[in-house]
């Protein structure tokens, strides 16, 4: 027969109490060897009681006072392998751009999209300039008939740093709405991506025939690349989930989108390291006169060459690479 | 007392007791998020104070900065408002003040304690979370998933586990020297969730309103008494009496 709850409580307690101030200590680093011997056999016995415990004495505080108790005992004895850092970087160096490659045809069919988008609105602003009005917001077109990028004030009103972190969760969320509306058969990836096109091409076009397209180039072209390439691609994780959830093949409609909204969350997730890199591009360098077009031209070249260098190759060739590849 | 609703981390440990702990909700998680905004609010204005002290012209002040110094002072308040959460978690185990006032602690998935790299990833992913306002990505994120986590916490591999302060003493707390005397071999064995029940009694009764204080004093003394009508009458009748008896009750099943 157990023993009752306060005589077990007054056997035990002092026991308890000793694991709790060498639980303590152990936090502040001061224990000596001797004493992390005592620790051990301490939080043995401690895990028989709470088995004690959970046995005869159910939903008490006891039970739960000793939960507590052990679970901060195993924390301090049962630290695991910090192998975080190479799960991450083995993310990066095979699984993120083999899932990319894998999903080629997804992302091929969002950069189609969203190219059509753009030689939509250029077209339509280019042969009737009046379409603007109805396809450029009203506060970009005030700036853009003043002779102003709208870019201009960013730089002398807010400090850089706040405009980075500001562009950095903009763009998020372009991504995050571009991937998730595919949720919505895919429907609604088709027409973000098309949408942001139109947005895009019309602006541009706007700007050559307001004569301000050098300037405009001048702000893309140092972080455009990256940052178009990183849309399309969470538009291709998008249009994977919409297909998904057409056509499901075998399994329910929950479980498919279980299992590969999966590898389309990888290939989002995959680019936030590269968005929050590319918006620092954007705050820091892409406005203002700091750095010559020029400069702004080739880096933007180097950096879109760099991205889809190593979402091409990296990992490439099976389990031979995974030393140097990277 | 938890339900089985109630969400829990359940760990396995290699002397094959599970561990279950309690998983912290959003009310917890809000209330201590406002302990911390309101510990770093309270640190800007100070720092405001002291810095107009120092500065007579602040405007001017901020002008006459270069291009460069402006940047790194932006970068410097973006540092503090992120590091502050990675900082206090990594070296108060798990803790930010916020959260040590509300008694929660961020915690593995495993259980094991948090490490750099996990609290820089959940915090860094607080920008993900407050978007677009008030956290609102994170709320949802916390009260549609089984253990509460928000994205952060579900990238990072964390989650957060209530802390309660359980006070052992209740039990071994000795009654004052033998008002009531509890008949020997009279009554039944208590359960030990008898005793819990008579115990949170007595550890509430200081607070509870007089008429329910006897009334459920009362009840339990009916209940697990095992005296005839006449001692009940004369024990209830004593100021106090029911709660000595019960204490000596409990004393009894040492």
């Amino acid at each position: 027969m157990a023993s009752s709850l306060p005589a077990f409580v007054a056997r035990r307690r002092p026991d308890w109490q000793s694991l709790e101030a060498l639980l303590t200590r152990q936090r502040a680093g001061t224990l000596r060897l001797e004493e992390l011997r005592t620790l051990d056999v301490l939080y043995r016995r401690a895990a028989a009681d709470l088995a004690h415990a959970q046995t005869f004495h159910p939903g008490t505080d006891v039970h739960r006072f000793l939960n507590q108790l052990c679970a901060r005992a195993y924390a301090a004895i049962y630290q695991p392998p910090r192998e975080r850092w190479a799960a991450l970087l083995a993310f990066f160096r095979r699984d993120f751009p083999r899932t990319l490659r894998a999903h080629g045809a997804f992302v091929a069919a969002s950069a189609g999209l969203f190219v059509l988008g753009i030689l939509l609105g250029a077209v339509v602003v280019l042969l009737e300039p009046r379409g603007a009005e109805l396809l450029v917001p009203e506060n970009l077109r005030d700036y853009i008939s003043r002779k102003q990028l709208w870019t201009d004030g960013l730089l002398s009103v807010t400090p850089p740093g706040a405009v980075a972190s500001g562009i950095a969760t903009n763009n998020l969320t372009v991504t995050i709405v571009t991937f998730a509306s595919g949720l919505l058969l895919g429907l609604g990836t088709v027409f973000v991506l098309l949408n942001n096109g139109v947005h895009l091409g019309s602006v541009a076009a706007l700007c050559v025939h307001e004569g301000l397209g050098a300037k405009l180039f001048d702000f893309i072209a140092a972080h455009g690349p990256v940052e178009l390439s990183i849309i399309v691609i969470a538009g291709g994780a998008g249009l994977r989930v919409g297909q998904t959830l057409i056509d499901p093949g075998e399994l329910p409609r929950g479980q498919a989108l279980v299992l590969r909204g999966r590898e389309s969350v990888k290939l989002v997730l995959g680019c936030a390291p590269f968005l929050a890199l590319i918006a620092v591009v954007e705050g820091f360098i892409s406005p203002g006169d700091f750095f010559p077009g020029w400069v702004k031209a080739s880096l933007g070249l180097a950096l879109g060459a760099l991205f889809w260098g190593y979402l091409l190759r990296a990992g490439n060739a099976g389990p031979r690479a995974g030393t140097e590849a990277g | 007392m938890s339900s089985p609703a109630s969400p829990s981390l359940d760990v396995a440990t290699p002397e094959r007791v599970s561990l279950s702990l309690p998983v912290a909700g959003i009310g917890y998680r809000c209330l201590a998020y406002l302990v911390d905004l309101a510990l770093l609010f309270s640190f800007w204005v100070l720092a405001y104070f002291v810095f107009t002290l120092l500065v007579s012209d602040v405007v001017g002040f901020f002008q006459g900065l270069s291009g460069l110094v402006r940047t790194l002072m932006v970068l410097g308040v973006f540092a503090t408002q992120w590091v502050y959460w990675t900082l206090c978690e990594v070296l108060m185990g798990g803790q930010t003040p916020g959260k040590r006032l509300v008694g929660i602690r961020v915690v593995r998935v495993d259980g094991s304690p948090v490490g750099v790299l996990e609290s820089a990833v959940r915090n860094l992913l607080r920008v993900v979370d407050s978007f677009p306002l008030i956290y609102a990505v994170g709320c949802l994120s916390v009260l549609l998933t089984r253990q509460h986590r928000r994205l952060g916490d579900l990238l990072a591999g964390t989650l957060l586990v209530r802390e309660e302060r359980i006070d052992l003493d209740k039990y071994t707390a000795t009654a004052a020297p033998s008002v009531a005397l509890p008949p020997a071999g009279a009554t039944a064995r208590l359960t030990s969730g008898d005793v819990e029940l008579i115990l949170s009694f007595l550890a509430r009764a200081p607070w509870l309103e007089p008429a329910a204080r006897t009334r459920l004093g009362t009840r339990l003394v009916e209940r697990y008494g095992g005296l005839d009508a006449q001692q009940r009458a004369t024990l209830l009748a004593a100021p106090g009496g029911a709660e000595s008896f019960l204490r000596a009750r409990v004393q009894a099943e040492r």
